[in-house]
């Protein structure tokens, strides 16, 4: 047999159907879980923003967020700003900075130290208070689009 | 003395020698030069070329030498192929040494992966129309996935007497990613297109690529159970890379795990392709479908991106589309060439990576649903 009748015969539309779809969905609830699944984290990390959906509208809420003033940067600064991301990338989410410092020197940034300072003074790196030191995407997204 | 002569001659390969064993040892040759002077694939190519060699050498049956006698040593190492032991192992590997920060960074290119997995049930219909069996147009059908394990995971429980030629199509399509896909590439985007310029990932913890690993195992095998060898060992192997405490077994899945399973695998799946038992009519219509296969599903994924830009806010760019087939990261080194060719200075390798690695995750689910589907039918 050969042709639509072989396919037919063999219930061949059927399982394709139900083959992609099967696929499909399981990498669209993926997608959708993982997409979420940082979100997820932000708040198991900061606990406080959920105690903070709950009692917003009060007034004595005391506002979380630190980060509220963006500093506006040069466009060769921001430039800069992109190579420090960069290299932030390669290292663990709690780094140390003569470390970084080390790595912007070999990788040959332009004034890597007096640009380091631009990036602490506008929190992009912020200390976690432990003696390492952070790198916030969601300000520095912010500040280069700024 | 004469007789001693003439009984030795007619053991020898000169004596015994088939035109098919010639045809064979040549195209055995010709995947060694493509692997060693093209750089084709060559961890892949030049075991399975060399493979072919061996099997292909004329011998006197009943020796015990060929890979098809039951007590020889070829036919003892062909059993890790034949029972679907080394594409668990090569995933493990696989696991080991893949990054998902991309993937993780834009899990909408998740969907560019599924897309182009329509490849493999569209030729599992060109299969059926051929006159294979169900069992086997499913085997032939998972080329398109471009994932040589799964491919022979599949076919060796679905339909083991055609491990050699769908082995032997998987990889040298795989090997040819760089020839097949930049023409349909361009033919399916306009210029315009191929310039888009990807936004910036964003950065991913080191906490969400540990999760990653167990909830796509625990999601996908949860829907698709039967690609349980395959998922599992793949996110496994992430598991270990991702921990870091268990960064010593993680280097010897992705170092000398990984490599003895590839060597095995390809030695016995080119010592499989003995002329006799290789070339055949259906081998033929194996190749061309697989070439139709690879063929769909990288015009699936570039069409499916084109598709996804009519709602995106934030367009991507549909070349990406092509490395929805699991040729990691040949695929998405391709995507990064075209697009460079447009724009030296546009980067997609990185952004090329997340549909890439999730056409593994999508060819290892669709394995498993034809395995489940078929399995009544074996």
């Amino acid at each position: 047999m050969y042709g639509i009748e072989a396919i037919n015969a063999n219930n061949g539309w059927a399982i394709s159907v139900v083959g992609i779809t099967i696929v499909f969905s399981g990498l669209v609830v993926l997608a959708l879980v993982i997409s979420q699944l940082h979100k997820f984290l932000d708040l198991y990390e900061n606990p406080r923003k959920i105690k903070n959906w709950f009692s917003r509208g009060k007034e004595n809420d005391t506002p979380l967020e630190t980060s509220a003033v963006i500093m506006v940067l040069t466009e060769e600064q921001k430039e800069i700003a992109k190579q420090f991301a960069l290299l932030v990338r390669t290292m663990e989410d709690h780094f140390s900075l003569p470390r970084l410092l080390n790595l912007a020197r070999i990788s040959g940034v332009k004034n890597f130290h007096s640009n380091l300072n631009i990036l602490l003074k506008s929190a992009i790196i912020f200390p976690d208070k432990e003696g390492y030191f952070c790198w916030d995407q969601d300000l520095y997204i912010k500040t280069i689009s700024y | 003395m004469d007789s001693l002569f003439l009984e030795f001659f007619q053991n020898t390969g000169f004596y015994l020698c088939d035109y098919r064993n010639i045809i064979m040892i040549v195209i055995g040759m010709v995947f060694i030069y493509l692997g060693i002077a093209k750089d084709y694939e060559p961890l892949l190519l030049v075991p399975i070329g060399f493979g072919m060699l061996i099997g292909n050498i004329p011998i006197f049956k009943g020796l015990g030498l060929g890979i098809y006698e039951t007590n020889s040593v070829l036919h003892y190492l062909y059993f890790g192929v034949t029972q679907g032991i080394y594409p668990p192992l090569v995933f493990l590997g696989i696991g080991a040494m893949t990054d998902f920060s991309t993937l993780l960074a834009r899990p909408v290119l998740m969907l560019l992966g599924a897309a182009a997995q329509a490849g493999i049930f569209v030729t599992f219909l060109g299969a059926l129309a051929l006159g294979f069996a169900p069992n086997e147009a499913a085997a032939i059908g998972i080329i398109g996935g471009a994932d040589g394990p799964t491919a022979i995971f599949l076919t060796a429980k679905l339909a083991p007497n055609l491990i050699g030629p769908i082995a032997v199509a998987a990889y040298s399509y795989m090997a040819l990613v760089p020839v097949i896909q930049p023409p349909i590439m361009r033919l399916l985007t306009t210029r315009k297109e191929r310039l888009i310029r990807m936004e910036e990932p964003r950065q991913v913890s080191k906490r969400e690529k540990m999760i990653f690993p167990i909830v796509a195992f625990l999601l996908c095998c949860f829907l698709a159970p039967a690609a349980l060898p395959l998922l599992g060992m793949l996110c496994f192997g992430n598991v270990l890379k991702e921990a870091v405490v268990t960064e010593r077994l993680a280097v010897t899945a992705r170092t000398s795990l990984i490599d003895t399973a590839t060597i095995l695998l390809g030695i016995t799946v080119g010592a499989s392709t003995q002329g006799d038992v290789f070339l055949t009519t259906s081998s033929v219509g194996i190749f061309v479908l697989g070439a139709v296969s690879f063929c769909i599903a990288t015009a699936a994924g570039v069409l499916f991106a084109k598709f996804m830009n009519l709602f995106l806010k934030s367009k991507i760019n549909p070349l990406l589309g092509a490395a929805g087939v699991s040729a990691v990261p040949d695929s998405a080194r391709v995507v990064q060439v075209v697009g460079q060719q447009e724009d030296p200075t546009n980067f997609l390798l990185m952004h090329a990576m997340a549909p890439n690695v999730s056409g593994v995750i999508g060819s290892a689910i669709a394995a498993g649903v034809l395995w489940s589907l078929m399995a009544k039918t074996v």
